[in-house]
């Protein structure tokens, strides 16, 4: 596009003329150009440049008819610059008001002017206007006006005024200026466009030129008035003029007439796209340029020039595609217009711009062998004469023309077509196509990229790297045919695969990269292009360096590369510019599980078990398939392991000689079978391999050495996850399993799990039964050899949350989990019971533990107890393991490991409980107790400066005895400043308490509040224990000697005031019919008076005297007391007459409990003889 | 005329591909048909942009090169039949329709494994019959 002239590829643009005055022009001009359309300026600073700009001698265009023949065209070169850059639309002379005004010389001199003026631009139907420049305070006189009216032949509108100075006025004048140049120049343009065509009926004229040339014009003035509609249908009537003059036409020898028409349509063309494209219609021009494509595609001209035509085709295709791409920018949406016609609907393609390069580019490559072929024809003639240099464009759209030198005088003279055609292929010759097509390909490509159309994009690939290989730049090709390649190898397209593999393999050739050359090689050989879906054979020359995809061509490079490799002089030189020797360096070539070679060598391997005893063979099928046309013999395989101990090699038993010179590996197993690869058979070689490290036992590689210095390390693959082949699964072949057994072929892996040796070691736990808190639970392990020795054993000791069942790795709990803190390993102690060394036992954390063993003997045994404590009742899982080995102390050696699991459940051992009891027979009102309030329910209360009676109860909840030490009260703070005293109420235990299992052990504290608190702290109750290991309890030796305190601590409770306390006073025993009194005492411990309720009940066994009810007042801090004379009538125990006492202040009744109001009655006066208390009170105790 | 039919796999892989051009450029209609499978991909991935086409087997033209226009045809099982013509207009799916059955025919072999190759001849000759009918009553 960039080869098109300025003028053709924008929109013109109006041109007007200022003249005179060139100080207001800048001004003037700026302001057009920046007007809405813009116009341009001739700025011409007095009238006489007009007249040499115009020269008079301006006679209308010669009818085509007069004009010489040879020397006539179509379209004139410079007739649209002129008209943009030369004939102004409108001129307007400017004046100033002085000269109007002034004295009479200047006004005449005004009047010439303008009749000179008049003169020069009349013929041309030039529009003219005046421009009157005003300065401040300037009148123009309004005679001279119509005069100067009168002399301009002109409409007042047109003549305007100006005021440079006045800025108020000046851009409203400027404004009107530009409209006014604006509607003449849009006069002008169209009278012109009127002119022709009147002229071209008038006259009638049926010349094609002429027509097409009125019609260009006219199209040019409708694009210079902006009616693009109108223009576009022009332009396309000139070229539908145009594409009939071809075969009509004599005027210019064939040749050139043809280039002539063919650049004519190529601008109109371009004309015609570049306004469609611009109107935004994308369909339309799609569908022009196809109607172009199809009417000139045919027409190729003389077969000498042929090449010009591809050229002109693959410019067409070009700057079309250059144009849609730079429009492409405006046109939303492409994807919307694929529609098109029914007829003939638009595809995708052919609204993208890659499309377009690519035909040009391959329109390109048929104007280069065209050329090529031109040029070979031409040789002959070699005499380049000067007349071709001196070849010119002519005045003609299209034509060439000789310059003559005569003197000082210049002539064109017209050319023959055969100095054209010489002509042409000298230039031609100078273009280096091949870049061009490169250029045009690359474009296309990334463009194709861009739009996701990878196929498009690697066929464009694919060409450039032709052409890159054809210019002989191998590297640059190469690195394109290798992209291509593994797109072809993805979707299996063997043919076009094939093709590109040709080129690389001549690449690396000429690069003389040996590698690469065989790899290409092989591949090629190996290649499914045999089975030949296409019946028809391929010709040999569309294949160039890689002839035609058959068998017969795979087994040519078979054989070559095969000769080339193994060495053998005699089939090496198949071709005889073969660069390629292989040297005396090795070859060595990998073949990975996604290598394109897989189809060259496949290495299957499938181990028949899964796991394996140490020292135990095992056996192993190796399996290798190749998909070469010819049977491979190869001389030497080694197998690889990952311990390289088993690899071993299978040597090719039909070359014996060859075995003995490459017995290289000693120490390893070596085999030997025929080695002899078919075509699609698997080679199978199953042998037995032993492995005496445990651990995983894998096969790495297969290694092929086939000649002196070629080998090929093919990874291995296990036959149950071996992929397809590439290529060939498309293939309609015989397809076996790679092992003889089927069932092998589908489970077999490529490695092999070795187990450890099995340990001859025994590892005990011993603890048993459940752990009980607080208590250091000891865990005894033993180690005992019995066959093997340990060296560098490892104790590795692990308690787990059973229910968690998460195993608790050191890292794990090391973050967080207080949870795991409930129970404790606390350390280990040896047999000799002293703690062992730190630098023995190293404590990685509260559940894991590390210790290591002593060198052991065979025979020997080693013990040590884990002391684990409990914190809370959990259960927990003992994990302990053993590691060692049974060989060397090397610490790489073979590692023996045993686990041991021991579940262990840590429980509480007492439950201790207490509970408040009140003095026998003294009842303080509690209102606590009568009103509930919420939140203070679950507080005991206390009532203050009374005894309260505190009962600790120790139950044994394990299932072994237990003997109890001591059980005391302690308060954190002291005596004298706690609030309450709280007091044994006996002697403590003079020896353990034995305490067999369910049994309960209650101690009795006495409490006395001293003041009140709604939270008395009363301390915790701490109780001393331990197994009882007297009892020979098997589980006791688990045990450290030493008693357990366990604590409990008692709630606060909460001290209050009773304002009333009744207590009832009697003997301890009565005497049958023995009076004695009965008191009921109501102590007011309030300010307040009392009033109280009191009410007796009869009862049958006695007989009392007092009165039954009654209401009482009792003085504040005074006591009340009632006393009843009552005289027992029955013996035994009797329940006493039962007394309600009921507060009217704080409607509280009360009622003596049945034990309270009871007494036993005897017989007769009972004779008491006293013995030792204490010894009495245990004995009831433990006997309960 | 028809220059070239193809059938190619779900994995865009050819299964069978035949010219019939007496011309050396069979490779050209390879990589002719080869590069048509982006215009197949890009219809199917963007079915509103074909609007009529949707739900409808016949492809209509890809994409016309210098000297022979492409036309394609999807089958359910996403099997692509493209053939290359010469400058004839297939205006329905008439061909590919005989074409299709012929296919189906052949895949329906028990000895055929799906997704290989065809290599049958019997399927060869009948397209061979299709090709050269269709040719000549579209020239008639």
């Amino acid at each position: 596009m960039e080869d098109y002239p300025e003028e053709l590829r924008t929109p013109p643009v109006s041109l007007v003329s200022l003249v005179g005055f060139a100080q207001h022009h800048h001004l003037i001009s700026t302001h057009l150009l920046s007007h809405q359309p813009p116009i341009n300026t001739l700025a011409l600073p007095d009238l006489s440049k007009l007249l040499l700009l115009l020269p008079k001698s301006n006679k209308p265009p010669l009818p085509v008819d007069s004009q010489p023949q040879g020397q006539a065209g179509i379209l004139k070169r410079d007739w649209l610059v002129k008209h943009r850059t030369r004939i102004p639309s409108v001129v307007a002379p400017l004046f100033s008001s002085d000269q109007l005004s002034g004295d009479p010389t200047k006004w005449l001199q005004v009047c010439s002017d303008l009749d000179n003026l008049k003169a020069v631009i009349r013929p041309r139907n030039i529009k003219f206007l005046l421009i009157i420049i005003l300065k401040d305070g300037d009148d123009i006189n309004e005679d001279r006006f119509l005069a100067l009216r009168r002399r301009a032949e002109l409409d007042a509108k047109y003549i305007l005024t100006f005021n440079p100075d006045d800025a108020s006025q000046l851009q409203h004048s400027l404004n009107r200026l530009g409209s006014t140049f604006a509607e003449l120049a849009n006069i002008y343009y169209r009278d012109e466009g009127k002119r022709i065509k009147t002229r071209v009926e008038k006259k009638g004229i049926n010349s094609i030129d002429f027509n097409i040339r009125s019609c260009f014009k006219t199209a040019v003035y409708a694009e210079f008035r902006r009616d693009w509609a109108e223009a576009v249908r022009l332009y396309e009537d000139a070229y539908h003029a145009l594409r009939e003059m071809i075969g009509t036409s004599t005027r210019l020898p064939p040749i050139q007439r043809l280039v002539e028409i063919k650049t004519v349509a190529e601008q109109l063309h371009f004309k015609i796209s570049n306004l469609l494209l611009h109107g935004g219609k994308v369909k339309e021009a799609v569908t022009w340029f196809r109607q172009h494509n199809t009417s000139y595609r045919k027409v190729v001209g003389a077969p000498e020039v042929i090449f010009l035509h591809w050229e002109w085709m693959s410019r067409q295709f070009l700057v079309f595609g250059e144009l849609l791409e730079t429009s492409s920018a405006s046109i939303q949406n492409i994807s919307s217009l694929v529609s098109g016609t029914t007829e003939r609907p638009l595809t995708e393609w052919e609204l993208h711009p890659s499309y377009y390069y690519q035909l040009a580019a391959n329109y390109l490559k048929e104007k280069r062998s065209s050329l090529e072929l031109a040029l070979s024809m031409s040789e002959t003639s070699t005499e380049i004469d000067a007349s071709a240099e001196s070849v010119v464009p002519s005045v003609y759209v299209g034509q060439f023309a000789q310059l003559l030198e005569l003197g000082d005088s210049v002539t064109m003279k017209p050319l023959t077509d055969e100095e054209y055609t010489r002509y042409a292929i000298a230039e031609g010759e100078r273009f280096q196509d091949s870049f061009e097509i490169i250029a045009l390909l690359k474009k296309s490509c990334e463009s194709y990229g861009n739009l996701k159309a990878r196929r498009m994009g690697s066929f464009c690939a694919f060409q450039m790297a032709t052409e890159y290989f054809t210019v002989g730049d191998f590297s640059n090709a190469k690195q394109l045919f290798d992209g291509v390649a593994s797109h072809y190898r993805q979707e299996g397209w063997v043919t076009l695969l094939w093709e590109v593999l040709g080129f690389l393999r001549e690449c690396s050739k000429k690069q003389g990269v040996v590698r690469d050359f065989v790899e290409y090689s092989l591949e090629m050989a190996a290649l499914p292009v045999s089975s030949g879906t296409d019946a028809r054979p391929f010709r040999f020359k569309e294949y160039s360096p890689a002839g035609p995809p058959s068998f017969s061509q795979r087994e040519v490079i078979h054989k070559e590369v095969f000769g080339l490799v193994c060495g053998e002089a005699g089939s090496a030189s198949v071709e005889d510019n073969n660069a390629i020797k292989i040297g005396v360096t090795p070859l060595h070539i990998e073949i990975d599980h996604v290598s394109p070679l897989r189809v060259v060598l496949l290495a299957s391997v499938a181990f028949h078990e899964q796991i394996v005893k140490p020292g135990v063979s095992t056996l192993i099928t190796v399996s290798l398939l190749s998909q070469l046309p010819h049977t491979v013999e190869i001389n030497q395989l080694e197998v690889q392991f990952n311990q390289s101990e088993c690899n071993f090699v299978i040597l090719n038993a039909q070359k014996p000689s060859f075995a003995a010179m490459t017995d290289e590996e000693r120490g390893h197993q070596v085999e030997s079978a025929p080695l002899r690869l078919v075509t699609n058979k698997w080679l199978r070689l199953t042998y037995g391999i032993k492995s005496k490290k445990s651990g995983k036992l894998e096969c790495v590689s297969v290694i092929a050495k086939m000649g002196p210095h070629f080998t090929i390390c093919c990874r291995a693959e296990s036959s149950a996850s071996m992929d397809d082949l590439p290529l060939w699964k498309y293939e309609d072949r015989v397809e076996t399993y790679p092992t003889k057994d089927p069932a092998i072929a589908f489970s077999g892996q490529k490695a092999i799990q070795v187990e450890e040796p099995e340990p001859l070691v025994d590892l005990y736990l011993g603890a048993s039964g459940p752990a009980f808190i607080g208590e250091s639970f000891m865990a005894p392990v033993t180690v005992s050899s019995r066959g093997h020795d340990i060296y560098s054993g490892e104790l590795k000791i692990n308690l787990v949350d059973v229910r968690g069942g998460v195993l608790f790795s050191p890292r794990e709990t090391e973050s967080s989990s207080m949870d795991s803190h409930h129970v404790e390993l606390i350390g280990i102690v040896g047999e000799d019971e002293s703690q062992l060394g730190s630098e023995k036992f190293e404590k990685i954390q509260q559940s894991f533990g590390l210790v290591s063993v002593p060198f052991l003997k065979n025979g020997d045994s080693w013990s040590c107890k884990l002391e684990i404590k409990w914190h809370r009742p959990k259960p927990v899982m003992l994990f302990v393991s053993l590691g060692y080995s049974p060989l060397s102390d090397d610490l790489n050696a073979q590692k023996v490991n045993i686990h041991k699991s021991l579940p262990i459940e840590g429980v509480s051992a007492i439950a201790i409980s207490h509970h408040f009891m009140l003095p026998f027979r003294r009842d303080p009102l509690l209102l606590s107790r009568i009103k509930p309030v919420h939140g203070s329910e679950q507080l005991a209360s206390l009532p203050l400066n009374e005894t309260s009676l505190l009962i600790v109860s120790a139950k044994n909840c394990t299932q072994v005895p237990l003997q109890l030490k001591s059980m005391s009260i302690e308060n954190e703070v002291s005596e004298s400043e706690s609030s309450c005293s709280v007091q044994d109420g006996g002697n403590d235990l003079l020896r353990p308490a034995l305490l067999v299992p369910g049994e309960e052990f209650k101690k009795v504290f006495t409490v006395v509040p001293k003041s009140v608190s709604s939270m008395c702290r009363l301390g915790t109750v701490c109780l001393r224990w331990r197994r009882d290991s007297e009892s020979g309890d098997p589980s006791s030796f688990n045990i450290k000697e030493a008693s357990v305190l366990s604590r409990h601590k008692l709630p606060d409770v909460k001290v209050e005031l009773s304002p009333l306390v009744v207590s009832l006073e009697c003997p301890p025993y009565a005497i049958l019919g023995d009076p004695f009194t009965y008191m009921v005492k109501i102590q007011n411990q309030t300010q307040l008076l009392q009033e109280v309720k009191l009410s007796l009940a009869d009862s049958q066994s006695f007989v009392l005297a007092g009165s039954h009810n009654d209401t009482v007042f009792i003085l504040p801090k005074s006591e009340h007391i009632l006393s009843y004379k009552i005289v027992p009538l029955a013996s035994g125990s009797q329940p006493l007459p039962k007394v309600t006492v009921s507060s009217g202040r704080y409607s509280a009744g009360f009622q003596p409990s049945n034990t309270a109001s009871t007494v036993f009655v005897f017989p007769l006066r009972p004779d008491f003889k006293m013995d030792d208390v204490g010894e009495r009170r245990i004995e009831s105790i433990t006997s309960e | 005329m028809i220059a070239c039919v193809a059938v190619v796999g779900h994995q865009n892989n050819p299964l069978y591909i035949q010219s019939f051009t007496e011309a050396d450029d069979a490779l050209k209609l390879h990589h002719i048909v080869h590069c048509s499978l982006d215009v197949v991909d890009e219809r199917v991935n963007n079915p509103k942009k074909s609007g009529p086409t949707l739900n409808e087997t016949f492809l209509g033209l890809l994409y016309p090169t210098e000297n022979y226009k492409v036309y394609g045809y999807l089958t359910n099982t996403k099997v692509k039949f493209i053939i290359v013509t010469t400058h004839l207009d297939v205006r329905d799916a008439d061909f590919f329709r005989r074409f299709h059955a012929a296919y189906v025919d052949a895949v329906s072999n028990p000895f055929h494994v799906p997704g290989k190759k065809i290599t049958s001849t019997t399927f060869a000759e009948r397209v061979s019959t299709i090709v050269k009918s269709f040719g000549l009553s579209s020239a008639g």
